[in-house]
This record gives C-alpha cells, sequence and structure tokens, in this order.
C-alpha cells in the first residue's frame, strides 16, 4: 500500500470530536454551524422549538451599527460587519431598506456631528438626506424632523435566521435535539463531560457524553452553569415591544441621539414594531409586561410617527436579553457586546459559556467560541462561516435525524417535486 | 418516535364537519351531503322504474302510494337537494374557473336564497295536487 | 389580574391522548401566547409549544383555540375568552401530532419547498401597508418615493408559512399529497415573480397535477383563516383560470 493511504486510515481512525451546543438561539444556531463548518460532530440541545428564549421575540433589526457608533465603538464596528457578511450569507432571509436616524429636538441636531464622525470611524456607511427627501420616502415620519441621516440598516425574522444555521449545521452532520431539556451536566472530578436531558416529547431520560460543552442559553445560561457549580456574570434585562396593526414606515427608524426607550421602530412585513425598554429581571421565564411599558412605547413611536397613536396594537412581546455584567450599574449602560467564559478558569474543563451580544453579531460570537473551541480540542480547522451559503432554512423541517429521534419520520420523505427541481431558495 | 395521526375514518369526517366553520365549508359539507343523497335516489329511482317489468297493477299500487303526504314530502326533500346541488354546482363551477372566487360568500347565499324560494313555490305546488 | 382556565391538548408517545385543566394568571390585556406561557412556566414545564416572535411574522405558534385555527400571539384573550368556560387549546388539524401542541411539519415545508417562493419579494409602493383593513380604516394611503439608488423596496411575502390554511382544508384531509393552500399559493407567487419560462412550466404543472389545483373543492376555508389575508383559494382559482386559458389557446393552436 503506498504511504498516502498509510495516513489516510490514520486519519480515519482519529476520533472526531462531539461538542454539545445548550441552546437554539441565535448564538447556539451559529455555533453549530461553525463547528460543522470545521468538521466537529455537533448536538444542539433546546428546551423547546428553535428561537424559542431571547432571539424569538427580538426586535428583529439588522443593525448598521450606527445606534453604538457613539457610545459603545466596539459594538458598532462589530455590527457593520456582521451586517455586511449576514447580507452574503443569508440574501433571501432579510428586509434591506436600510434605515434613518432621525432629529427630532435641538438636542438631537447637536448630536448629528458626533453621530456622522462615530459612523465615520466605524466605516458605517451614512449619508445624511434632506427633510424633504427623508419626508418623500418615509410619508408617515414626523414633519417636525429637523435632520436625517441614511444608514444599512435591514430586517431579519428570527426565526428563519436560526433555522438557515441549523439546516446547514444538520446537512454538515449536526444533530438537534429540540424539546429536550438538560436537567444536568454530568460532571467528573474537575471535568464536564456530558448532559442529562429529558426529552418533553416522550418524556424520556437520556445522558449524552460530550469532549465539551459550549453554553449559549442566553439569560438562561446561568441557571446552566450553576450545574457545573460555576457562574457567569450575566443580568438578564427584560425589554418591551409593540406590534402596530399595520406597517407605517418601509425603512428602519431611529432617533438620533444616544439610545434609550422606545427609540427606534423597526417594519417587517404588515407591521411596525416599537422598542424597547429594559428592566431586571430575576426570572427570564415568567415576565409580565408592565403596562406603563406598552404605554411609553406608543408615545415614544408617536414622536418619530404621529399617525402611531391611531393604529391599533397588533401584539406585544417581552424577553430577557442576555447583558454581561460588566462596567455601568444603570441597565441602558451595560455593554451590548459579547464574551466567551471559558470555565477552565473557574475549575471546571470541557465547558464553555458564550453570553451577550446581539443576534446581528450571532456569527461573530460563534467564530470566537469556535476558535476556542477548536483550539481546546487541538482541532486544527479555521473558520469558514463568512463565505459559505447558507441553505434554504425550509429543509431544516425536513431533515430527517433518526439517530437523535427528531420529529422527522424518517420513513415519510416523499418528494413533492418533480425531478430538477433546485431545492435551495 | 410515535406520532399520534388520526386514522383514515376520522379524517374522512372532516369533509362535513362544519364546526367552527364558515360557509364555504357549510356549501362543501352539502354538496357532498346531498350528493350522496342524490345517488342514493338514482338507485331508489331505477329500482322503483324495474316495478313497469312486473306489469301494470305492481305499478298502479307503487303510483298510488307515491300519492301519499308522505311520499310527496320525499319529493320535496329531493328537490331540495337537486336544487341545493344544481345550484351551488353552478357556484363551485364558476369559482373554480377563477371567476367570482372572491365573491362566492355571496353567491352562495343568493343562490340558497333562490333555492328556498324555488323550493317553497314547488312545494306549494306539488302538496296542491 | 383574573384567573384563566384553559384545556389543553396533551399528547406523549406511547400513551393515550387527553385534555389537561390548569388555571393561569395573566393581565386582561394578554394574548393567548401569554396564557400558554404561563401555564408551562408555572405548571408544567413538560408542555410543548412552539413560538417564537411573538407578532405573527415567524408562523410557529398555529394551533387551535376553541376549535378555531388562529395565532396565539395576536389573538386578544379578550377576543376569545368569555370570562368563564375554559380556553381549549388543541394543534393543528391535518398534520401529524408529535407532542401536545406541536404538529410534524415536515410534509408541510416539503410542499413549500416544491414550490421554492422566495420568501422575500417587492413591497407595494404605498403605505401603510397591512393585513387588516378594518383596523386600520381611518389612515389615509400615501405614495411613497423610493430614494434615487434604489429600485425597489423588499419585504417578507405575506405567508408566514403557519399552516393554518392547511388545518382549515377539508381536502388536505382527504389527501395526503395535496399541495394544499400553502403550497398552492406558494406556487402563484413564485410562478408570477420568475420571467424564466422553464421555471414556470414547472410551477403550472405542478399546479395542473395530481395533486394540485384541481383538489381543491372549494371549501374557500383556507381564505376565511388565513391570519395575513394571502387568499390562498384566490390564487388557486387564478392559477385554474390560468391553466384553463393555456388549455384552450393549445387546443385552438394559438
Amino acid at each position: 500500500m503506498p504511504a498516502g493511504n498509510v495516513s489516510l486510515e490514520k486519519e480515519k481512525l482519529k476520533i472526531i470530536p462531539h461538542v454539545i451546543v445548550i441552546g437554539a438561539g441565535s448564538t447556539g444556531s451559529a455555533t453549530a454551524h461553525d463547528l460543522a463548518l470545521r468538521g466537529l460532530r455537533v448536538t444542539v440541545i433546546e428546551r423547546g422549538e428553535v428561537a424559542f428564549g431571547t432571539t424569538g421575540r427580538n426586535h428583529c433589526l439588522l443593525h448598521s451599527g450606527g445606534r453604538y457608533c457613539v457610545t459603545d465603538r466596539e459594538s458598532a464596528i462589530e455590527c457593520i460587519d456582521e451586517n455586511m457578511i449576514l447580507r452574503k450569507i443569508m440574501p433571501d432571509l432579510l428586509e434591506l431598506n436600510d434605515g434613518l436616524f432621525v432629529a427630532l429636538t435641538e438636542a438631537d441636531l447637536a448630536f448629528k456631528e458626533r453621530f456622522l464622525e462615530g459612523c465615520a470611524a466605524c466605516h458605517i456607511p451614512a449619508t445624511e438626506i434632506s427633510v424633504k427627501q427623508a419626508l418623500a420616502i418615509e410619508p408617515f415620519l414626523n414633519p417636525k424632523i429637523l435632520a436625517a441621516v441614511r444608514v444599512p440598516d435591514g430586517v431579519f425574522e428570527p426565526f428563519r435566521f436560526c433555522l438557515a444555521f441549523l439546516a446547514t449545521a444538520r446537512e454538515n452532520g449536526a444533530a438537534v435535539r429540540t424539546y429536550s431539556e438538560v436537567t444536568d451536566l454530568v460532571c467528573s472530578g474537575k471535568n464536564v463531560t456530558g448532559v442529562k436531558i429529558l426529552d418533553h416529547r416522550t418524556g424520556q431520560k437520556e445522558t449524552l457524553n460530550a469532549d465539551l460543552i459550549v453554553n449559549a442559553a442566553g439569560p438562561w445560561a446561568g441557571e446552566i452553569a450553576a450545574k457545573a457549580e460555576v457562574s457567569v456574570p450575566e443580568i438578564p434585562t427584560a425589554g418591551v415591544m409593540v406590534a402596530l396593526d399595520c406597517r407605517l414606515n418601509n425603512m428602519v427608524l431611529n432617533r438620533l441621539n444616544k439610545p434609550s426607550d422606545g427609540d427606534i421602530v423597526v417594519p417587517q412585513r404588515a407591521t411596525s414594531v416599537i422598542g424597547t425598554t429594559s428592566w431586571k429581571v430575576d426570572d427570564p421565564d415568567l415576565i409580565t409586561i408592565p403596562a406603563e411599558h406598552v404605554e411609553r412605547m406608543i408615545t415614544q413611536g408617536e414622536q418619530l410617527m404621529p399617525a402611531v397613536r391611531n393604529v391599533p396594537m397588533r401584539a406585544k412581546m417581552a424577553v430577557a436579553r442576555p447583558l454581561i455584567a460588566v462596567g455601568g450599574t444603570e441597565a441602558r449602560d451595560v455593554s451590548r457586546t459579547f464574551e466567551c467564559f471559558d470555565h477552565a478558569r473557574d475549575g471546571m474543563n470541557g465547558f464553555v459559556t458564550i453570553a451577550g451580544g446581539k443576534t446581528t453579531t450571532a456569527r461573530a460570537m460563534a467564530q470566537k467560541v469556535a476558535d476556542i473551541v477548536c483550539r481546546k480540542l487541538d482541532v486544527a480547522a479555521e473558520c469558514r462561516t463568512r463565505d459559505t451559503l447558507l441553505v434554504s432554512y425550509r429543509l431544516f423541517f425536513q431533515q430527517a435525524d433518526p439517530r437523535n429521534g427528531s420529529s422527522v419520520r424518517s420513513g415519510q420523505n416523499r418528494s413533492f417535486q418533480r425531478s430538477g427541481v433546485n431545492e435551495h431558495a | 418516535m410515535a406520532i399520534l395521526d388520526s386514522r383514515r375514518v376520522s379524517r374522512a369526517g372532516r369533509w362535513v364537519d362544519v364546526r367552527h366553520r364558515r360557509l364555504g365549508m357549510w356549501a362543501y359539507a352539502l354538496n357532498r351531503i346531498t350528493g350522496i343523497g342524490l345517488v342514493v335516489y338514482l338507485y331508489l329511482h331505477l329500482c322503483i322504474l324495474s316495478l313497469l317489468t312486473r306489469g301494470q297493477s305492481a305499478w298502479d299500487s307503487f303510483v298510488s302510494l307515491a300519492r301519499s303526504p308522505f311520499y310527496l314530502a320525499l319529493d320535496v326533500i329531493l328537490l331540495a337537494g337537486i336544487l341545493i346541488h344544481g345550484l351551488n354546482g353552478l357556484r363551485i363551477a364558476l369559482t373554480g374557473c377563477g371567476i367570482g372566487a372572491g365573491a362566492q360568500k355571496a353567491i352562495f347565499t343568493m343562490l340558497m336564497i333562490v333555492s328556498a324560494i324555488a323550493l317553497a313555490v314547488a312545494a306549494l305546488k306539488i302538496f296542491h295536487i | 389580574m383574573p384567573k384563566v382556565p384553559l384545556q389543553i391538548f396533551r399528547y406523549k408517545a406511547g400513551e393515550p391522548s387527553r385534555y389537561d385543566t390548569c388555571t393561569v394568571d395573566i393581565p386582561d390585556s394578554a394574548h393567548v401566547i401569554d396564557a400558554i406561557d404561563a401555564a408551562w412556566a408555572v405548571h408544567d414545564p413538560s408542555l410543548t409549544f412552539r413560538r417564537a416572535c411573538h407578532h405573527s411574522s415567524c408562523g410557529s405558534c398555529a394551533i387551535r383555540i376553541n376549535g378555531v385555527e388562529k395565532l396565539p400571539c395576536v389573538t386578544k384573550l379578550s377576543d376569545v375568552w368569555d370570562g368563564r368556560t375554559p380556553l381549549r387549546l388543541d394543534p393543528l388539524r391535518n398534520f401529524p401530532v408529535v407532542s401536545d401542541l406541536v404538529v410534524d411539519i415536515s410534509s408541510f415545508f416539503q410542499r413549500m419547498s416544491a414550490a421554492d417562493m422566495a420568501i422575500t419579494c417587492e413591497a407595494e409602493a404605498f403605505l401603510p401597508f397591512t393585513v387588516d383593513s378594518f383596523a386600520v380604516a381611518a389612515l389615509e394611503r400615501k405614495a411613497v418615493e423610493l430614494p434615487e439608488d434604489f429600485s425597489r423596496f423588499n419585504r417578507f411575502e405575506q405567508c408566514i408559512e403557519c399552516g393554518i390554511c392547511m388545518s382549515a382544508c377539508p381536502t388536505m384531509a382527504a389527501d395526503d399529497r395535496f399541495l394544499g393552500p400553502a403550497g398552492l399559493a406558494a406556487i402563484y407567487q413564485a410562478r408570477h415573480k420568475t420571467d424564466d419560462p422553464k421555471k414556470v412550466e414547472h410551477l403550472l404543472g405542478l399546479a395542473d397535477g395530481e395533486h394540485g389545483v384541481w383538489r381543491c373543492h372549494s371549501a374557500f376555508e383556507c381564505t376565511e383563516a388565513c391570519p395575513q389575508a394571502v387568499d390562498p383559494a384566490g390564487k388557486i382559482m387564478a392559477l385554474r383560470r390560468e391553466l384553463i386559458a393555456r388549455r384552450f389557446s393549445k387546443m385552438w393552436g394559438k
């Protein structure tokens, strides 16, 4: 046998490490995709459906970074970079109508210079347009605006966002176990070696072993980490959003000032969503929506678009954001950046938490944690997610996963199409 | 993994399950019920016609039965079935070719009113014979 | 806060199905999804259900509320609860039930993949844009000017792939392979968004097929039940009109 074949045999004998990712929100989904693309065996464990937690109920804003370019430049740069990447890898899953930052008061107008400087410093394309132009493009905009700056904001839909990453991960061999709750982490001395799960569809319990566990459970990351007796400096911070019965704007509308409550109106399909507020919560599973927050959203939204007051409310939602406790005591001051916590530093090996961040930067978060995972598992594989086009989100519910008994009946793979149809949307 | 899948029989029952459904579903269910009714009637009708082969007395005794109020009532029900099935069938033919699909509820209501009037007139005539 | 009694369909593999009752404390202004959430968070974490966006965009939460297909995230409690009778929650019809309120939507997405409708499309050149014209009747329609470098605005398609039309359709119960109102409406949309004649032929071929538009028997329940004003029945009939017209012109040799 030639020498080349012998080394191939040796490669095949090398055991592919198994990584468990806890959480199928944007972070977990993007992480599963990154790790699967690098050739690792991945299992995603999620206690509900995909995007059941924070990601599902987010504001759906594909940030241009303009919101943070003055107060949090690190975040802003992350946002614009990821914005451009997502446009490449999921082009058909985004509403790309740009956004406007509008000045309503003299204070807003004074902020404009700092805003434009900040955008330039963070390489965010920002163009000032005349008030007349802005009102022609957005006829429901408050006619009293004093200035408008256009930025490349976009809109995504969180469920399909996650499904696209997970479907691609599954195409690359990942397994996704939804409705499976992590009841405990299996620890052997100073190592986390697996998870105990309860499958809520069947009531059955199971133990899964892994070489490393990534905790991407968002505001529940602290709860999961506690099972390994380590902690995550996280402050679950809830926010309320209000969706109107009609879409009043085509572009995302932002207040031209520092971030505050109710200063963004994100349009999507046939609705406009006003958000958001901020308050710390103890139990992210049971959040009561304060009526005054809802009223505040209407009042704030009314300032950007007076017609808001006359439109019935279609829905309201609240969910906890997984903010990391770094600097600042006011909920609004806590950074929206993300952080990886390798719990080996806390004395527990095989366990890494990725916390904080926002859906816009999910891919970057995944890259960071996947780099750490590969380093720890001694896997030499580069990140390829920047340039890999994601497959159709529709594939997720069609992919049979007999190994892990997913909800798809593997025998029932009937095709509804004649031959020669391109499956990819 | 076991999946709860309704039995074919109970699924077929959804053809005529009008609970919580709107006018279009009523039309759908009525069409099926009257359709089955008319097929059953057709069979019975042929059976009765076969009495002709059994001679005049057999036929005459049937005709006198057919004049009884009970039978006349059955005739009215039969006519109702024909009107509903026929006129609704016209609606289905029209909307099914893409004509007036948006007005399907209004068309159904109008045709059923026409049926009701025609039926009332016919019933009066039938019972005065 | 009122105490709302719920009657929830429960099913786990290997056990007979049943209804569980529980009472949840939720505000008057709540939506039905909040009630389900409370039942899960407070009473029974083994309750399985779908939800994500909470504002009728993802389409994942569709269920039957008192027998009628609805999206619980945009259904106000006050619109469906009379204040006394337990609110009955069932999974969608015409899909196999995996557990509790979760149904197997694999074959549904196979149909949607076959139709291959892009989930984003061109936006209308006016505002406001709504699926509930009654609610916003007071607002005046306004023309919109595009920015110079924009050839069009874009937005997500009306259809959120929620499966409600499939649950309401009586033919879906009878024919396992019927493309269904969602599939056929998606074929209509895809057909009208493409210039490629091969793709058009393929899509019309699917619509004209054994499990296409001719399986529809005009119940129109899909259009009645659709929460997004997609009007699948109208689209099915429009496809039929086109197919008939094509047949005629072929016969006449045009």
